[in-house]
């Protein structure tokens, strides 16, 4: 290939190559895109584009921009304007020895194709075998299902057995030759070519959509850095760069439920973002049912405990919630009927939380003992692991694969305990932990400290602290914290001075304060179907359920939801 | 008020007189002879939980001028003694960071109280006076 030299760099190589006047034969016969008159255009290519840059940082380099210009023309079936590009700039999309192999691939031309495989100006040896094996092992799936079996056998002999990476892969083939396959076993051509492209180096041959690749990077670029990014649609436009504003975050209050009679201390939606639980100091709790229209309405009264409630737990078919008396028993109960289906209890020791086995048969809870246990439904103890395994006031987490149990077993530190493995992780922090949730995907822990301060550890792997969030306020409660929100991408919490917060979960920005209790909040739950509800529960007595700014504008704000028949007791001002 | 968040203490501990909320442990007394408050007796402890702290202020006692905080029980609320942030006289710097509780608003190990001795804190002169 006169006038190339081979230590050059390949990109610089193959302009040279498109200089060449070199014609093709079958220029007219071609099927497939790329030049109607390579040879006019390449006499066209200056010197001076070759280091021409476009863009204001200048680090576009105009040839490459528009070979990829032209590449994604022709994807999208474009061939004349794909062409067109290609005289109009003088930019060919392949060098003359590139189309020589393209064409040759596709019309079959095994030789000469392995034969231009070596002059297109590969580097490497490995791909220019690898290259060669493919073109090669089509050349003898095609020979087969052509019936042409002698001259499939010299082909594997003569020319594919030596370039084979085992006698493994020789003996696979080889056993081809004996099967009677009624199937094609050959590849169509254009497929062929495309794993070609993909072996081959982006200099020799323009990687197939490679500016929706570039325009994709751009895009998750600008999401990942829109810190109120909330949508479940993917309506990014190109036009401008992607900048939600703060209308994406849930931020007035849609509805008030006030069915408790006292404080409201926990609350969380079910799996399937179909019902909200809440749990109060009125010794009950709640299911409410999530209407299609985003209504909220109070679906079953939950009594029966004679403490106060301190926490629920779904089951993961979101058939039966489990309710836990502080220091005093757990309840399940049936989500549908709201009968209750079964009370553990320990005589002597109070339970002080509850969790759910993934396989919805066994219960774990916490006991004030420290220890924690398992029972089966009908309320047998299975298990029992004692020691220092929780504290009085405590959550409980389980993974959804079942093995790890989760809670503070010290002032300062989570337990993590693998039941199945028998081992134990932990979580140290520097101050004093008041409670813990973990995210849906059981990647990370949201840990709540006395700081006031929340901190998010990575727990998938090696355990490591990713972020911090603060700016709530805490003295005296139990505040919990939640992950919600598109992807996950923001936290939020209750706090002590009657607002909810939230914060952009990678940049831990605070991006949001609702006000409209008159109380404590005392825990947050953001609905996991839909990103664009909250619900918060407070001292005040009340739960509150925050939307949209436009959702509030659509529908006009429900009623306050009434207890039946219940008196409605003085909502109370958390800060006595 | 919301779910009382408690540390809960295993030892023998000093805890708020009115609601019984775990204040101190035993171990964690630093001096129990030096300190006086105006209701008598206050010990000074390295260690003290369940307390809310109130605002800054700076105070003049008998050993020097320090900056302290209030200190109240969660529980109820009450106070319960107060805590050392800074001591401008490098002799009391010992006591940055800890706290004192007094005897008065506490019962001890055994529950047992403590009544005011009134003729003492006639003696003493100022709110709060510090160690003689």
């Amino acid at each position: 290939m006169g006038g190339v030299e081979d230590d050059e760099p390949a990109s610089k190589r193959m302009k040279l190559a498109c200089r060449e006047l070199k014609g093709n034969p079958n220029d007219s016969l071609l099927s497939e895109p790329s030049f109607g008159s390579s040879r006019d255009l390449m006499a066209r290519l200056l010197q001076s584009e070759e280091d021409e840059v476009i863009g204001s940082k200048g680090v576009i380099k105009k040839v490459e921009f528009v070979q990829i210009i032209a590449k994604a023309l022709y994807s999208l079936g474009y061939k004349k304007s794909g062409a067109h590009l290609e005289e109009e700039s003088g930019i060919p999309l392949h060098s003359s020895a590139v189309n020589m192999f393209m064409h040759q691939i596709l019309d079959g031309n095994w030789g000469e194709s392995v034969a231009t495989l070596h002059s297109i100006g590969l580097k490497d040896e490995s791909t220019v075998k690898s290259a060669s094996f493919l073109i090669l092992e089509q050349k003898f799936f095609e020979l087969l299902d052509g019936g042409k079996v002698m001259d499939a056998l010299k082909t594997l002999r003569t020319e594919i057995a030596h370039l084979c990476a085992s006698s493994n892969q020789l003996r696979e083939l080889s056993s081809n030759l004996s099967s009677n396959q009624v199937n094609l076993r050959a590849k169509s051509r254009p497929k062929l070519l495309q794993e070609l492209q993909e072996l081959l180096p982006p200099t020799i041959m323009v990687p197939e959509r490679r500016l929706e690749q570039l325009v994709e990077q751009a895009l998750t670029l600008q999401r990942d850095a829109c810190v109120f990014h909330n949508s479940l649609d993917r309506e990014i436009s190109l036009y401008t760069d992607h900048q939600c504003g703060r209308d994406q975050i849930p931020s007035r209050t849609l509805q008030i439920l006030e069915a408790h009679s006292d404080e409201v201390w926990f609350l969380n939606f079910s799996h399937n973002g179909k019902y909200l639980a809440s749990s109060s100091n009125d010794q009950s709790a709640i299911i409410w049912e999530v209407g299609t229209n985003g209504e909220v309405s109070l679906k079953h009264k939950l009594s029966g405990h004679h403490k106060p409630v301190s926490s629920v737990s779904w089951s993961s078919d979101d058939g039966k919630l489990l309710t836990c008396g502080v220091e005093e028993s757990v309840r399940c109960w049936d989500v549908s009927s709201g009968e209750c289906l079964h009370v553990y209890e320990k005589s002597g020791p109070g339970l002080v939380s509850c969790g759910w086995s993934p396989d919805g048969k066994s219960i774990f809870s916490g006991v004030n003992d420290r220890s924690i246990c398992m029972w089966d439904l009908d309320g047998k103890e299975v298990e029992n692991w004692k020691g220092q395994r929780t504290l009085r006031i405590s959550d409980l987490e389980i993974t959804r694969d079942g093995k790890q149990i989760m809670s503070i077993f010290k002032e300062t530190a989570i337990l993590l305990f693998d039941r199945e493995a028998k081992s134990e992780r932990v979580i140290e922090e520097d101050q004093t932990i008041t409670s813990f949730s973990l995210s849906r995907d059981n990647r990370y822990l949201l840990v709540n400290l006395v700081g006031p301060e929340i901190h998010l550890w990575n727990i998938d792997g090696d355990i490591n602290l990713v972020a911090k969030y603060k700016g709530h306020k805490r003295t005296r409660f139990v505040i919990k914290s939640c992950f919600g929100g598109s992807e996950q991408a923001f936290v939020a919490s209750g706090s002590e001075d009657s607002q909810v917060y939230i914060w952009h979960r990678g940049s831990e920005e605070l991006i949001g304060k609702l006000s409209g209790h008159s109380g404590s909040v005392n825990c947050v739950s953001w609905n996991p179907v839909n990103p664009h509800m909250l619900a918060s529960a407070s001292d005040d007595g009340t739960i509150r359920i925050w939307g949209l700014n436009s959702h509030l504008q659509q529908h006009k704000k429900l009623q306050q939801v009434h207890s039946n028949g219940g008196s409605m007791a003085a909502a109370y001002n958390g800060r006595t | 008020m919301g779910r009382l968040f408690v540390v809960n203490l295993e030892g023998k501990i000093y805890s708020c007189k009115h609601c019984r909320t775990h204040l101190a442990l035993c171990e964690d007394i630093v001096s129990k002879v030096s300190f006086h408050s105006r209701h008598g007796k206050a010990y000074l402890f390295s260690k003290v939980v369940n307390v809310t702290m109130g605002e800054k202020e700076e105070r003049m006692m008998m050993t020097g001028r320090h900056t302290v905080v209030d200190i109240f029980c969660v529980g109820c609320g009450s106070i319960v003694g107060w805590k050392y942030e800074t001591a401008h006289e490098k002799s009391q710097k010992y006591k940055e960071g800890k706290s004192v509780l007094e005897r008065f608003k506490v019962s001890g190990p055994d529950g047992s109280s403590y009544w005011a001795n009134h003729e003492v804190s006639q003696l003493i002169a100022g709110s709060d006076a510090d160690d003689v």
